[in-house]
C-alpha cells in the first residue's frame, strides 16, 4: 500500500529533529500547566499536538515521518532501561511478589481481549442499526424513483 | 565500582543485552523467552545483581549509581518515539474519522469491564488493599498511571512494574493470545486492545501487524490515559477500594 506522501522526499534529519524538539518543548509547557489531579505527560500531549499539526496541514508528513519511523523501529530497545528499573524495586516484589506478577500478566490479557471484543460487539451493534437505516434510505430512494 | 559510574556503562549494557536478545530470538526462531525486551530485562537485572555481589553493594545502589545515568539517556528517547506515533495515526486518518464513535465507546466500556475483571481477579488471588489499588491504573501510560495509583491508595512502584510488565508481556505472549482468542480478524479491536494493554510498546507491536492496527493503538494510548483519569476515581469509590 504505497501512499503518495511516502514517495515524496523526506526533510533533512536535523529539520525533523527540530520539529520533534519544538513539539516536545511546547508539550512540556502544556503538561506542567495541567492540574495535579489530571496529569497528562508531555509525550501524550506531544502526540496529540503532532497529530493536530499534521491533520490541519501546518506541517507536512514528510517533515516528520522518516525520523519517527526510525524511533518507532527501535522502541523495544528504548524500553530496556524501564524494564531494568525493576532492579531498584525488588523489595516491593518480596512482599506479594508472585501474586502481583500473576495479576499483572492476566490483567494484560484481560485488557487486550476485553477491549478487542468490546470493539467487535459495538461495531456489530452499530452495523445492525446502520444497515436498517441504509435499508430505509434505499427503500425511500426506490420510492422516489418509482 | 567507580569504573561503572560513567553513563556509558548503562548505555552499553542496555544495548548489549537487547542485541544479545535479538540474536538469540533469531537463533531460537522466535522462542518467547528470548523476546529481546523480555530477555534484556531479565539478563540486565541479573548482571546488575551479579555486579552488586562482586562490589559488595545492594542491587538498588548498583542500579542507581551505575546503571541509571546511562539508562536515563536511552529512556529519554521514549518521548520523541511516543509523539512519532502521530504519523501512523495521521496516515490512517480515514479510519479514525469514520470510526470515532466506535473507538471512544469501545475504549470507555472496555476499560470499565476490564476494571471489574481485574479487581475481581486481584481480590480472588488475595492481594492486599493497596495491591488491588495499584492494579487499577495499569492501562494508562506510566506517567498517568503512577499519580493515579497513588491517589487511589496504591503503591506507585507496583503500578510502574505493572506498566512495564504489560509492555514486555505483549511482546512476549501477544501473538499467542491473539491466536487463541482469534483477535486478528478485527484490526480495529486488535489495535485498540494492543494500545490499551501494551501502551507504546504495544503500539509498535500493533504497527508491525498493519497500519490500521498501529493507528488504533496510538489512539488508544492517548484516549485511555484521559479515560482512566475520569473513570478510575469513580470506580474506586463504587467498589470501595
Amino acid at each position: 500500500m504505497q501512499e503518495p506522501q511516502e514517495i515524496k522526499k523526506s526533510a533533512p534529519i536535523l529539520i525533523q529533529m527540530l520539529i520533534y524538539a519544538t513539539i516536545l518543548f511546547v508539550a512540556q509547557l502544556i503538561s506542567t500547566a495541567m492540574p495535579k489531579s489530571f496529569p497528562l505527560p508531555p509525550a501524550v500531549v506531544g502526540l496529540v499536538l503532532m497529530y493536530l499539526l499534521l491533520t490541519f496541514k501546518v506541517i507536512k508528513v514528510q517533515w516528520v515521518d522518516s525520523f519517527g519511523a526510525a524511533l518507532i523501529g527501535i522502541i523495544g530497545a528504548l524500553f530496556v532501561p524501564s524494564g531494568i528499573s525493576l532492579a531498584a524495586n525488588l523489595k516491593v516484589m518480596q512482599a506479594e511478589g508472585i501474586k502481583i506478577i500473576i495479576v499483572i500478566l492476566l490483567a494484560t490479557v484481560i485488557l487486550l481481549v476485553v477491549t478487542a471484543y468490546t470493539t467487535l460487539l459495538i461495531n456489530g451493534l452499530i452495523n445492525i442499526i446502520f444497515h436498517k437505516e441504509s435499508n430505509a434510505t434505499d427503500s425511500l430512494q426506490n420510492k422516489e424513483e418509482q | 565500582m567507580q569504573y561503572l559510574t560513567n553513563p556509558l556503562f548503562g548505555v552499553f549494557l542496555s544495548l548489549a543485552v537487547y542485541e544479545l536478545g535479538e540474536w538469540l530470538f533469531k537463533k531460537t526462531k522466535g522462542f518467547f523467552l528470548a523476546q529481546p525486551l523480555f530477555f534484556a530485562m531479565i539478563s540486565g537485572i541479573a548482571i546488575l545483581a551479579l555486579l552488586a555481589q562482586i562490589f559488595h553493594v545492594s542491587i538498588s545502589e548498583m542500579y542507581t549509581k551505575a546503571y541509571k545515568p546511562g539508562g536515563d539517556i536511552i529512556f529519554w528517547f521514549v518521548q520523541p518515539a511516543t509523539i512519532a506515533f502521530a504519523v501512523p495515526l495521521y496516515k490512517r486518518n480515514d479510519i479514525v474519522k469514520k470510526n470515532a464513535f466506535v473507538i471512544l465507546a469501545s475504549l470507555i466500556i472496555g476499560v470499565i469491564i476490564s476494571l471489574f475483571a481485574i479487581t475481581f481477579l486481584a481480590r480472588a488471588i488475595g492481594l492486599s488493599r493497596a495491591g488491588v489499588a495499584s492494579m487499577l491504573s495499569q492501562s494508562a501510560t506510566t506517567a498517568i498511571a503512577l499519580p493515579l495509583s497513588q491517589a487511589m491508595g496504591g503503591i506507585p512502584a507496583i503500578t510502574a512494574m505493572a506498566c512495564i510488565l504489560n509492555s514486555v508481556a505483549i511482546y512476549a505472549f501477544g501473538s499467542f493470545v491473539i491466536k487463541i482468542f482469534r483477535l486478528q480478524k478485527d484490526p480495529l479491536g486488535l489495535g485498540l486492545g494492543l494500545g490499551t494493554a501494551g501502551h507504546t510498546v504495544g503500539s509498535a507491536f500493533a504497527l508491525e501487524m498493519g497500519s490500521i492496527q498501529g493507528a488504533m493503538a496510538a489512539v488508544a494510548v492517548v484516549l485511555i490515559g484521559v479515560i482512566d483519569n475520569l473513570v478510575i476515581p469513580i470506580f474506586a469509590k463504587i467498589m470501595s477500594i
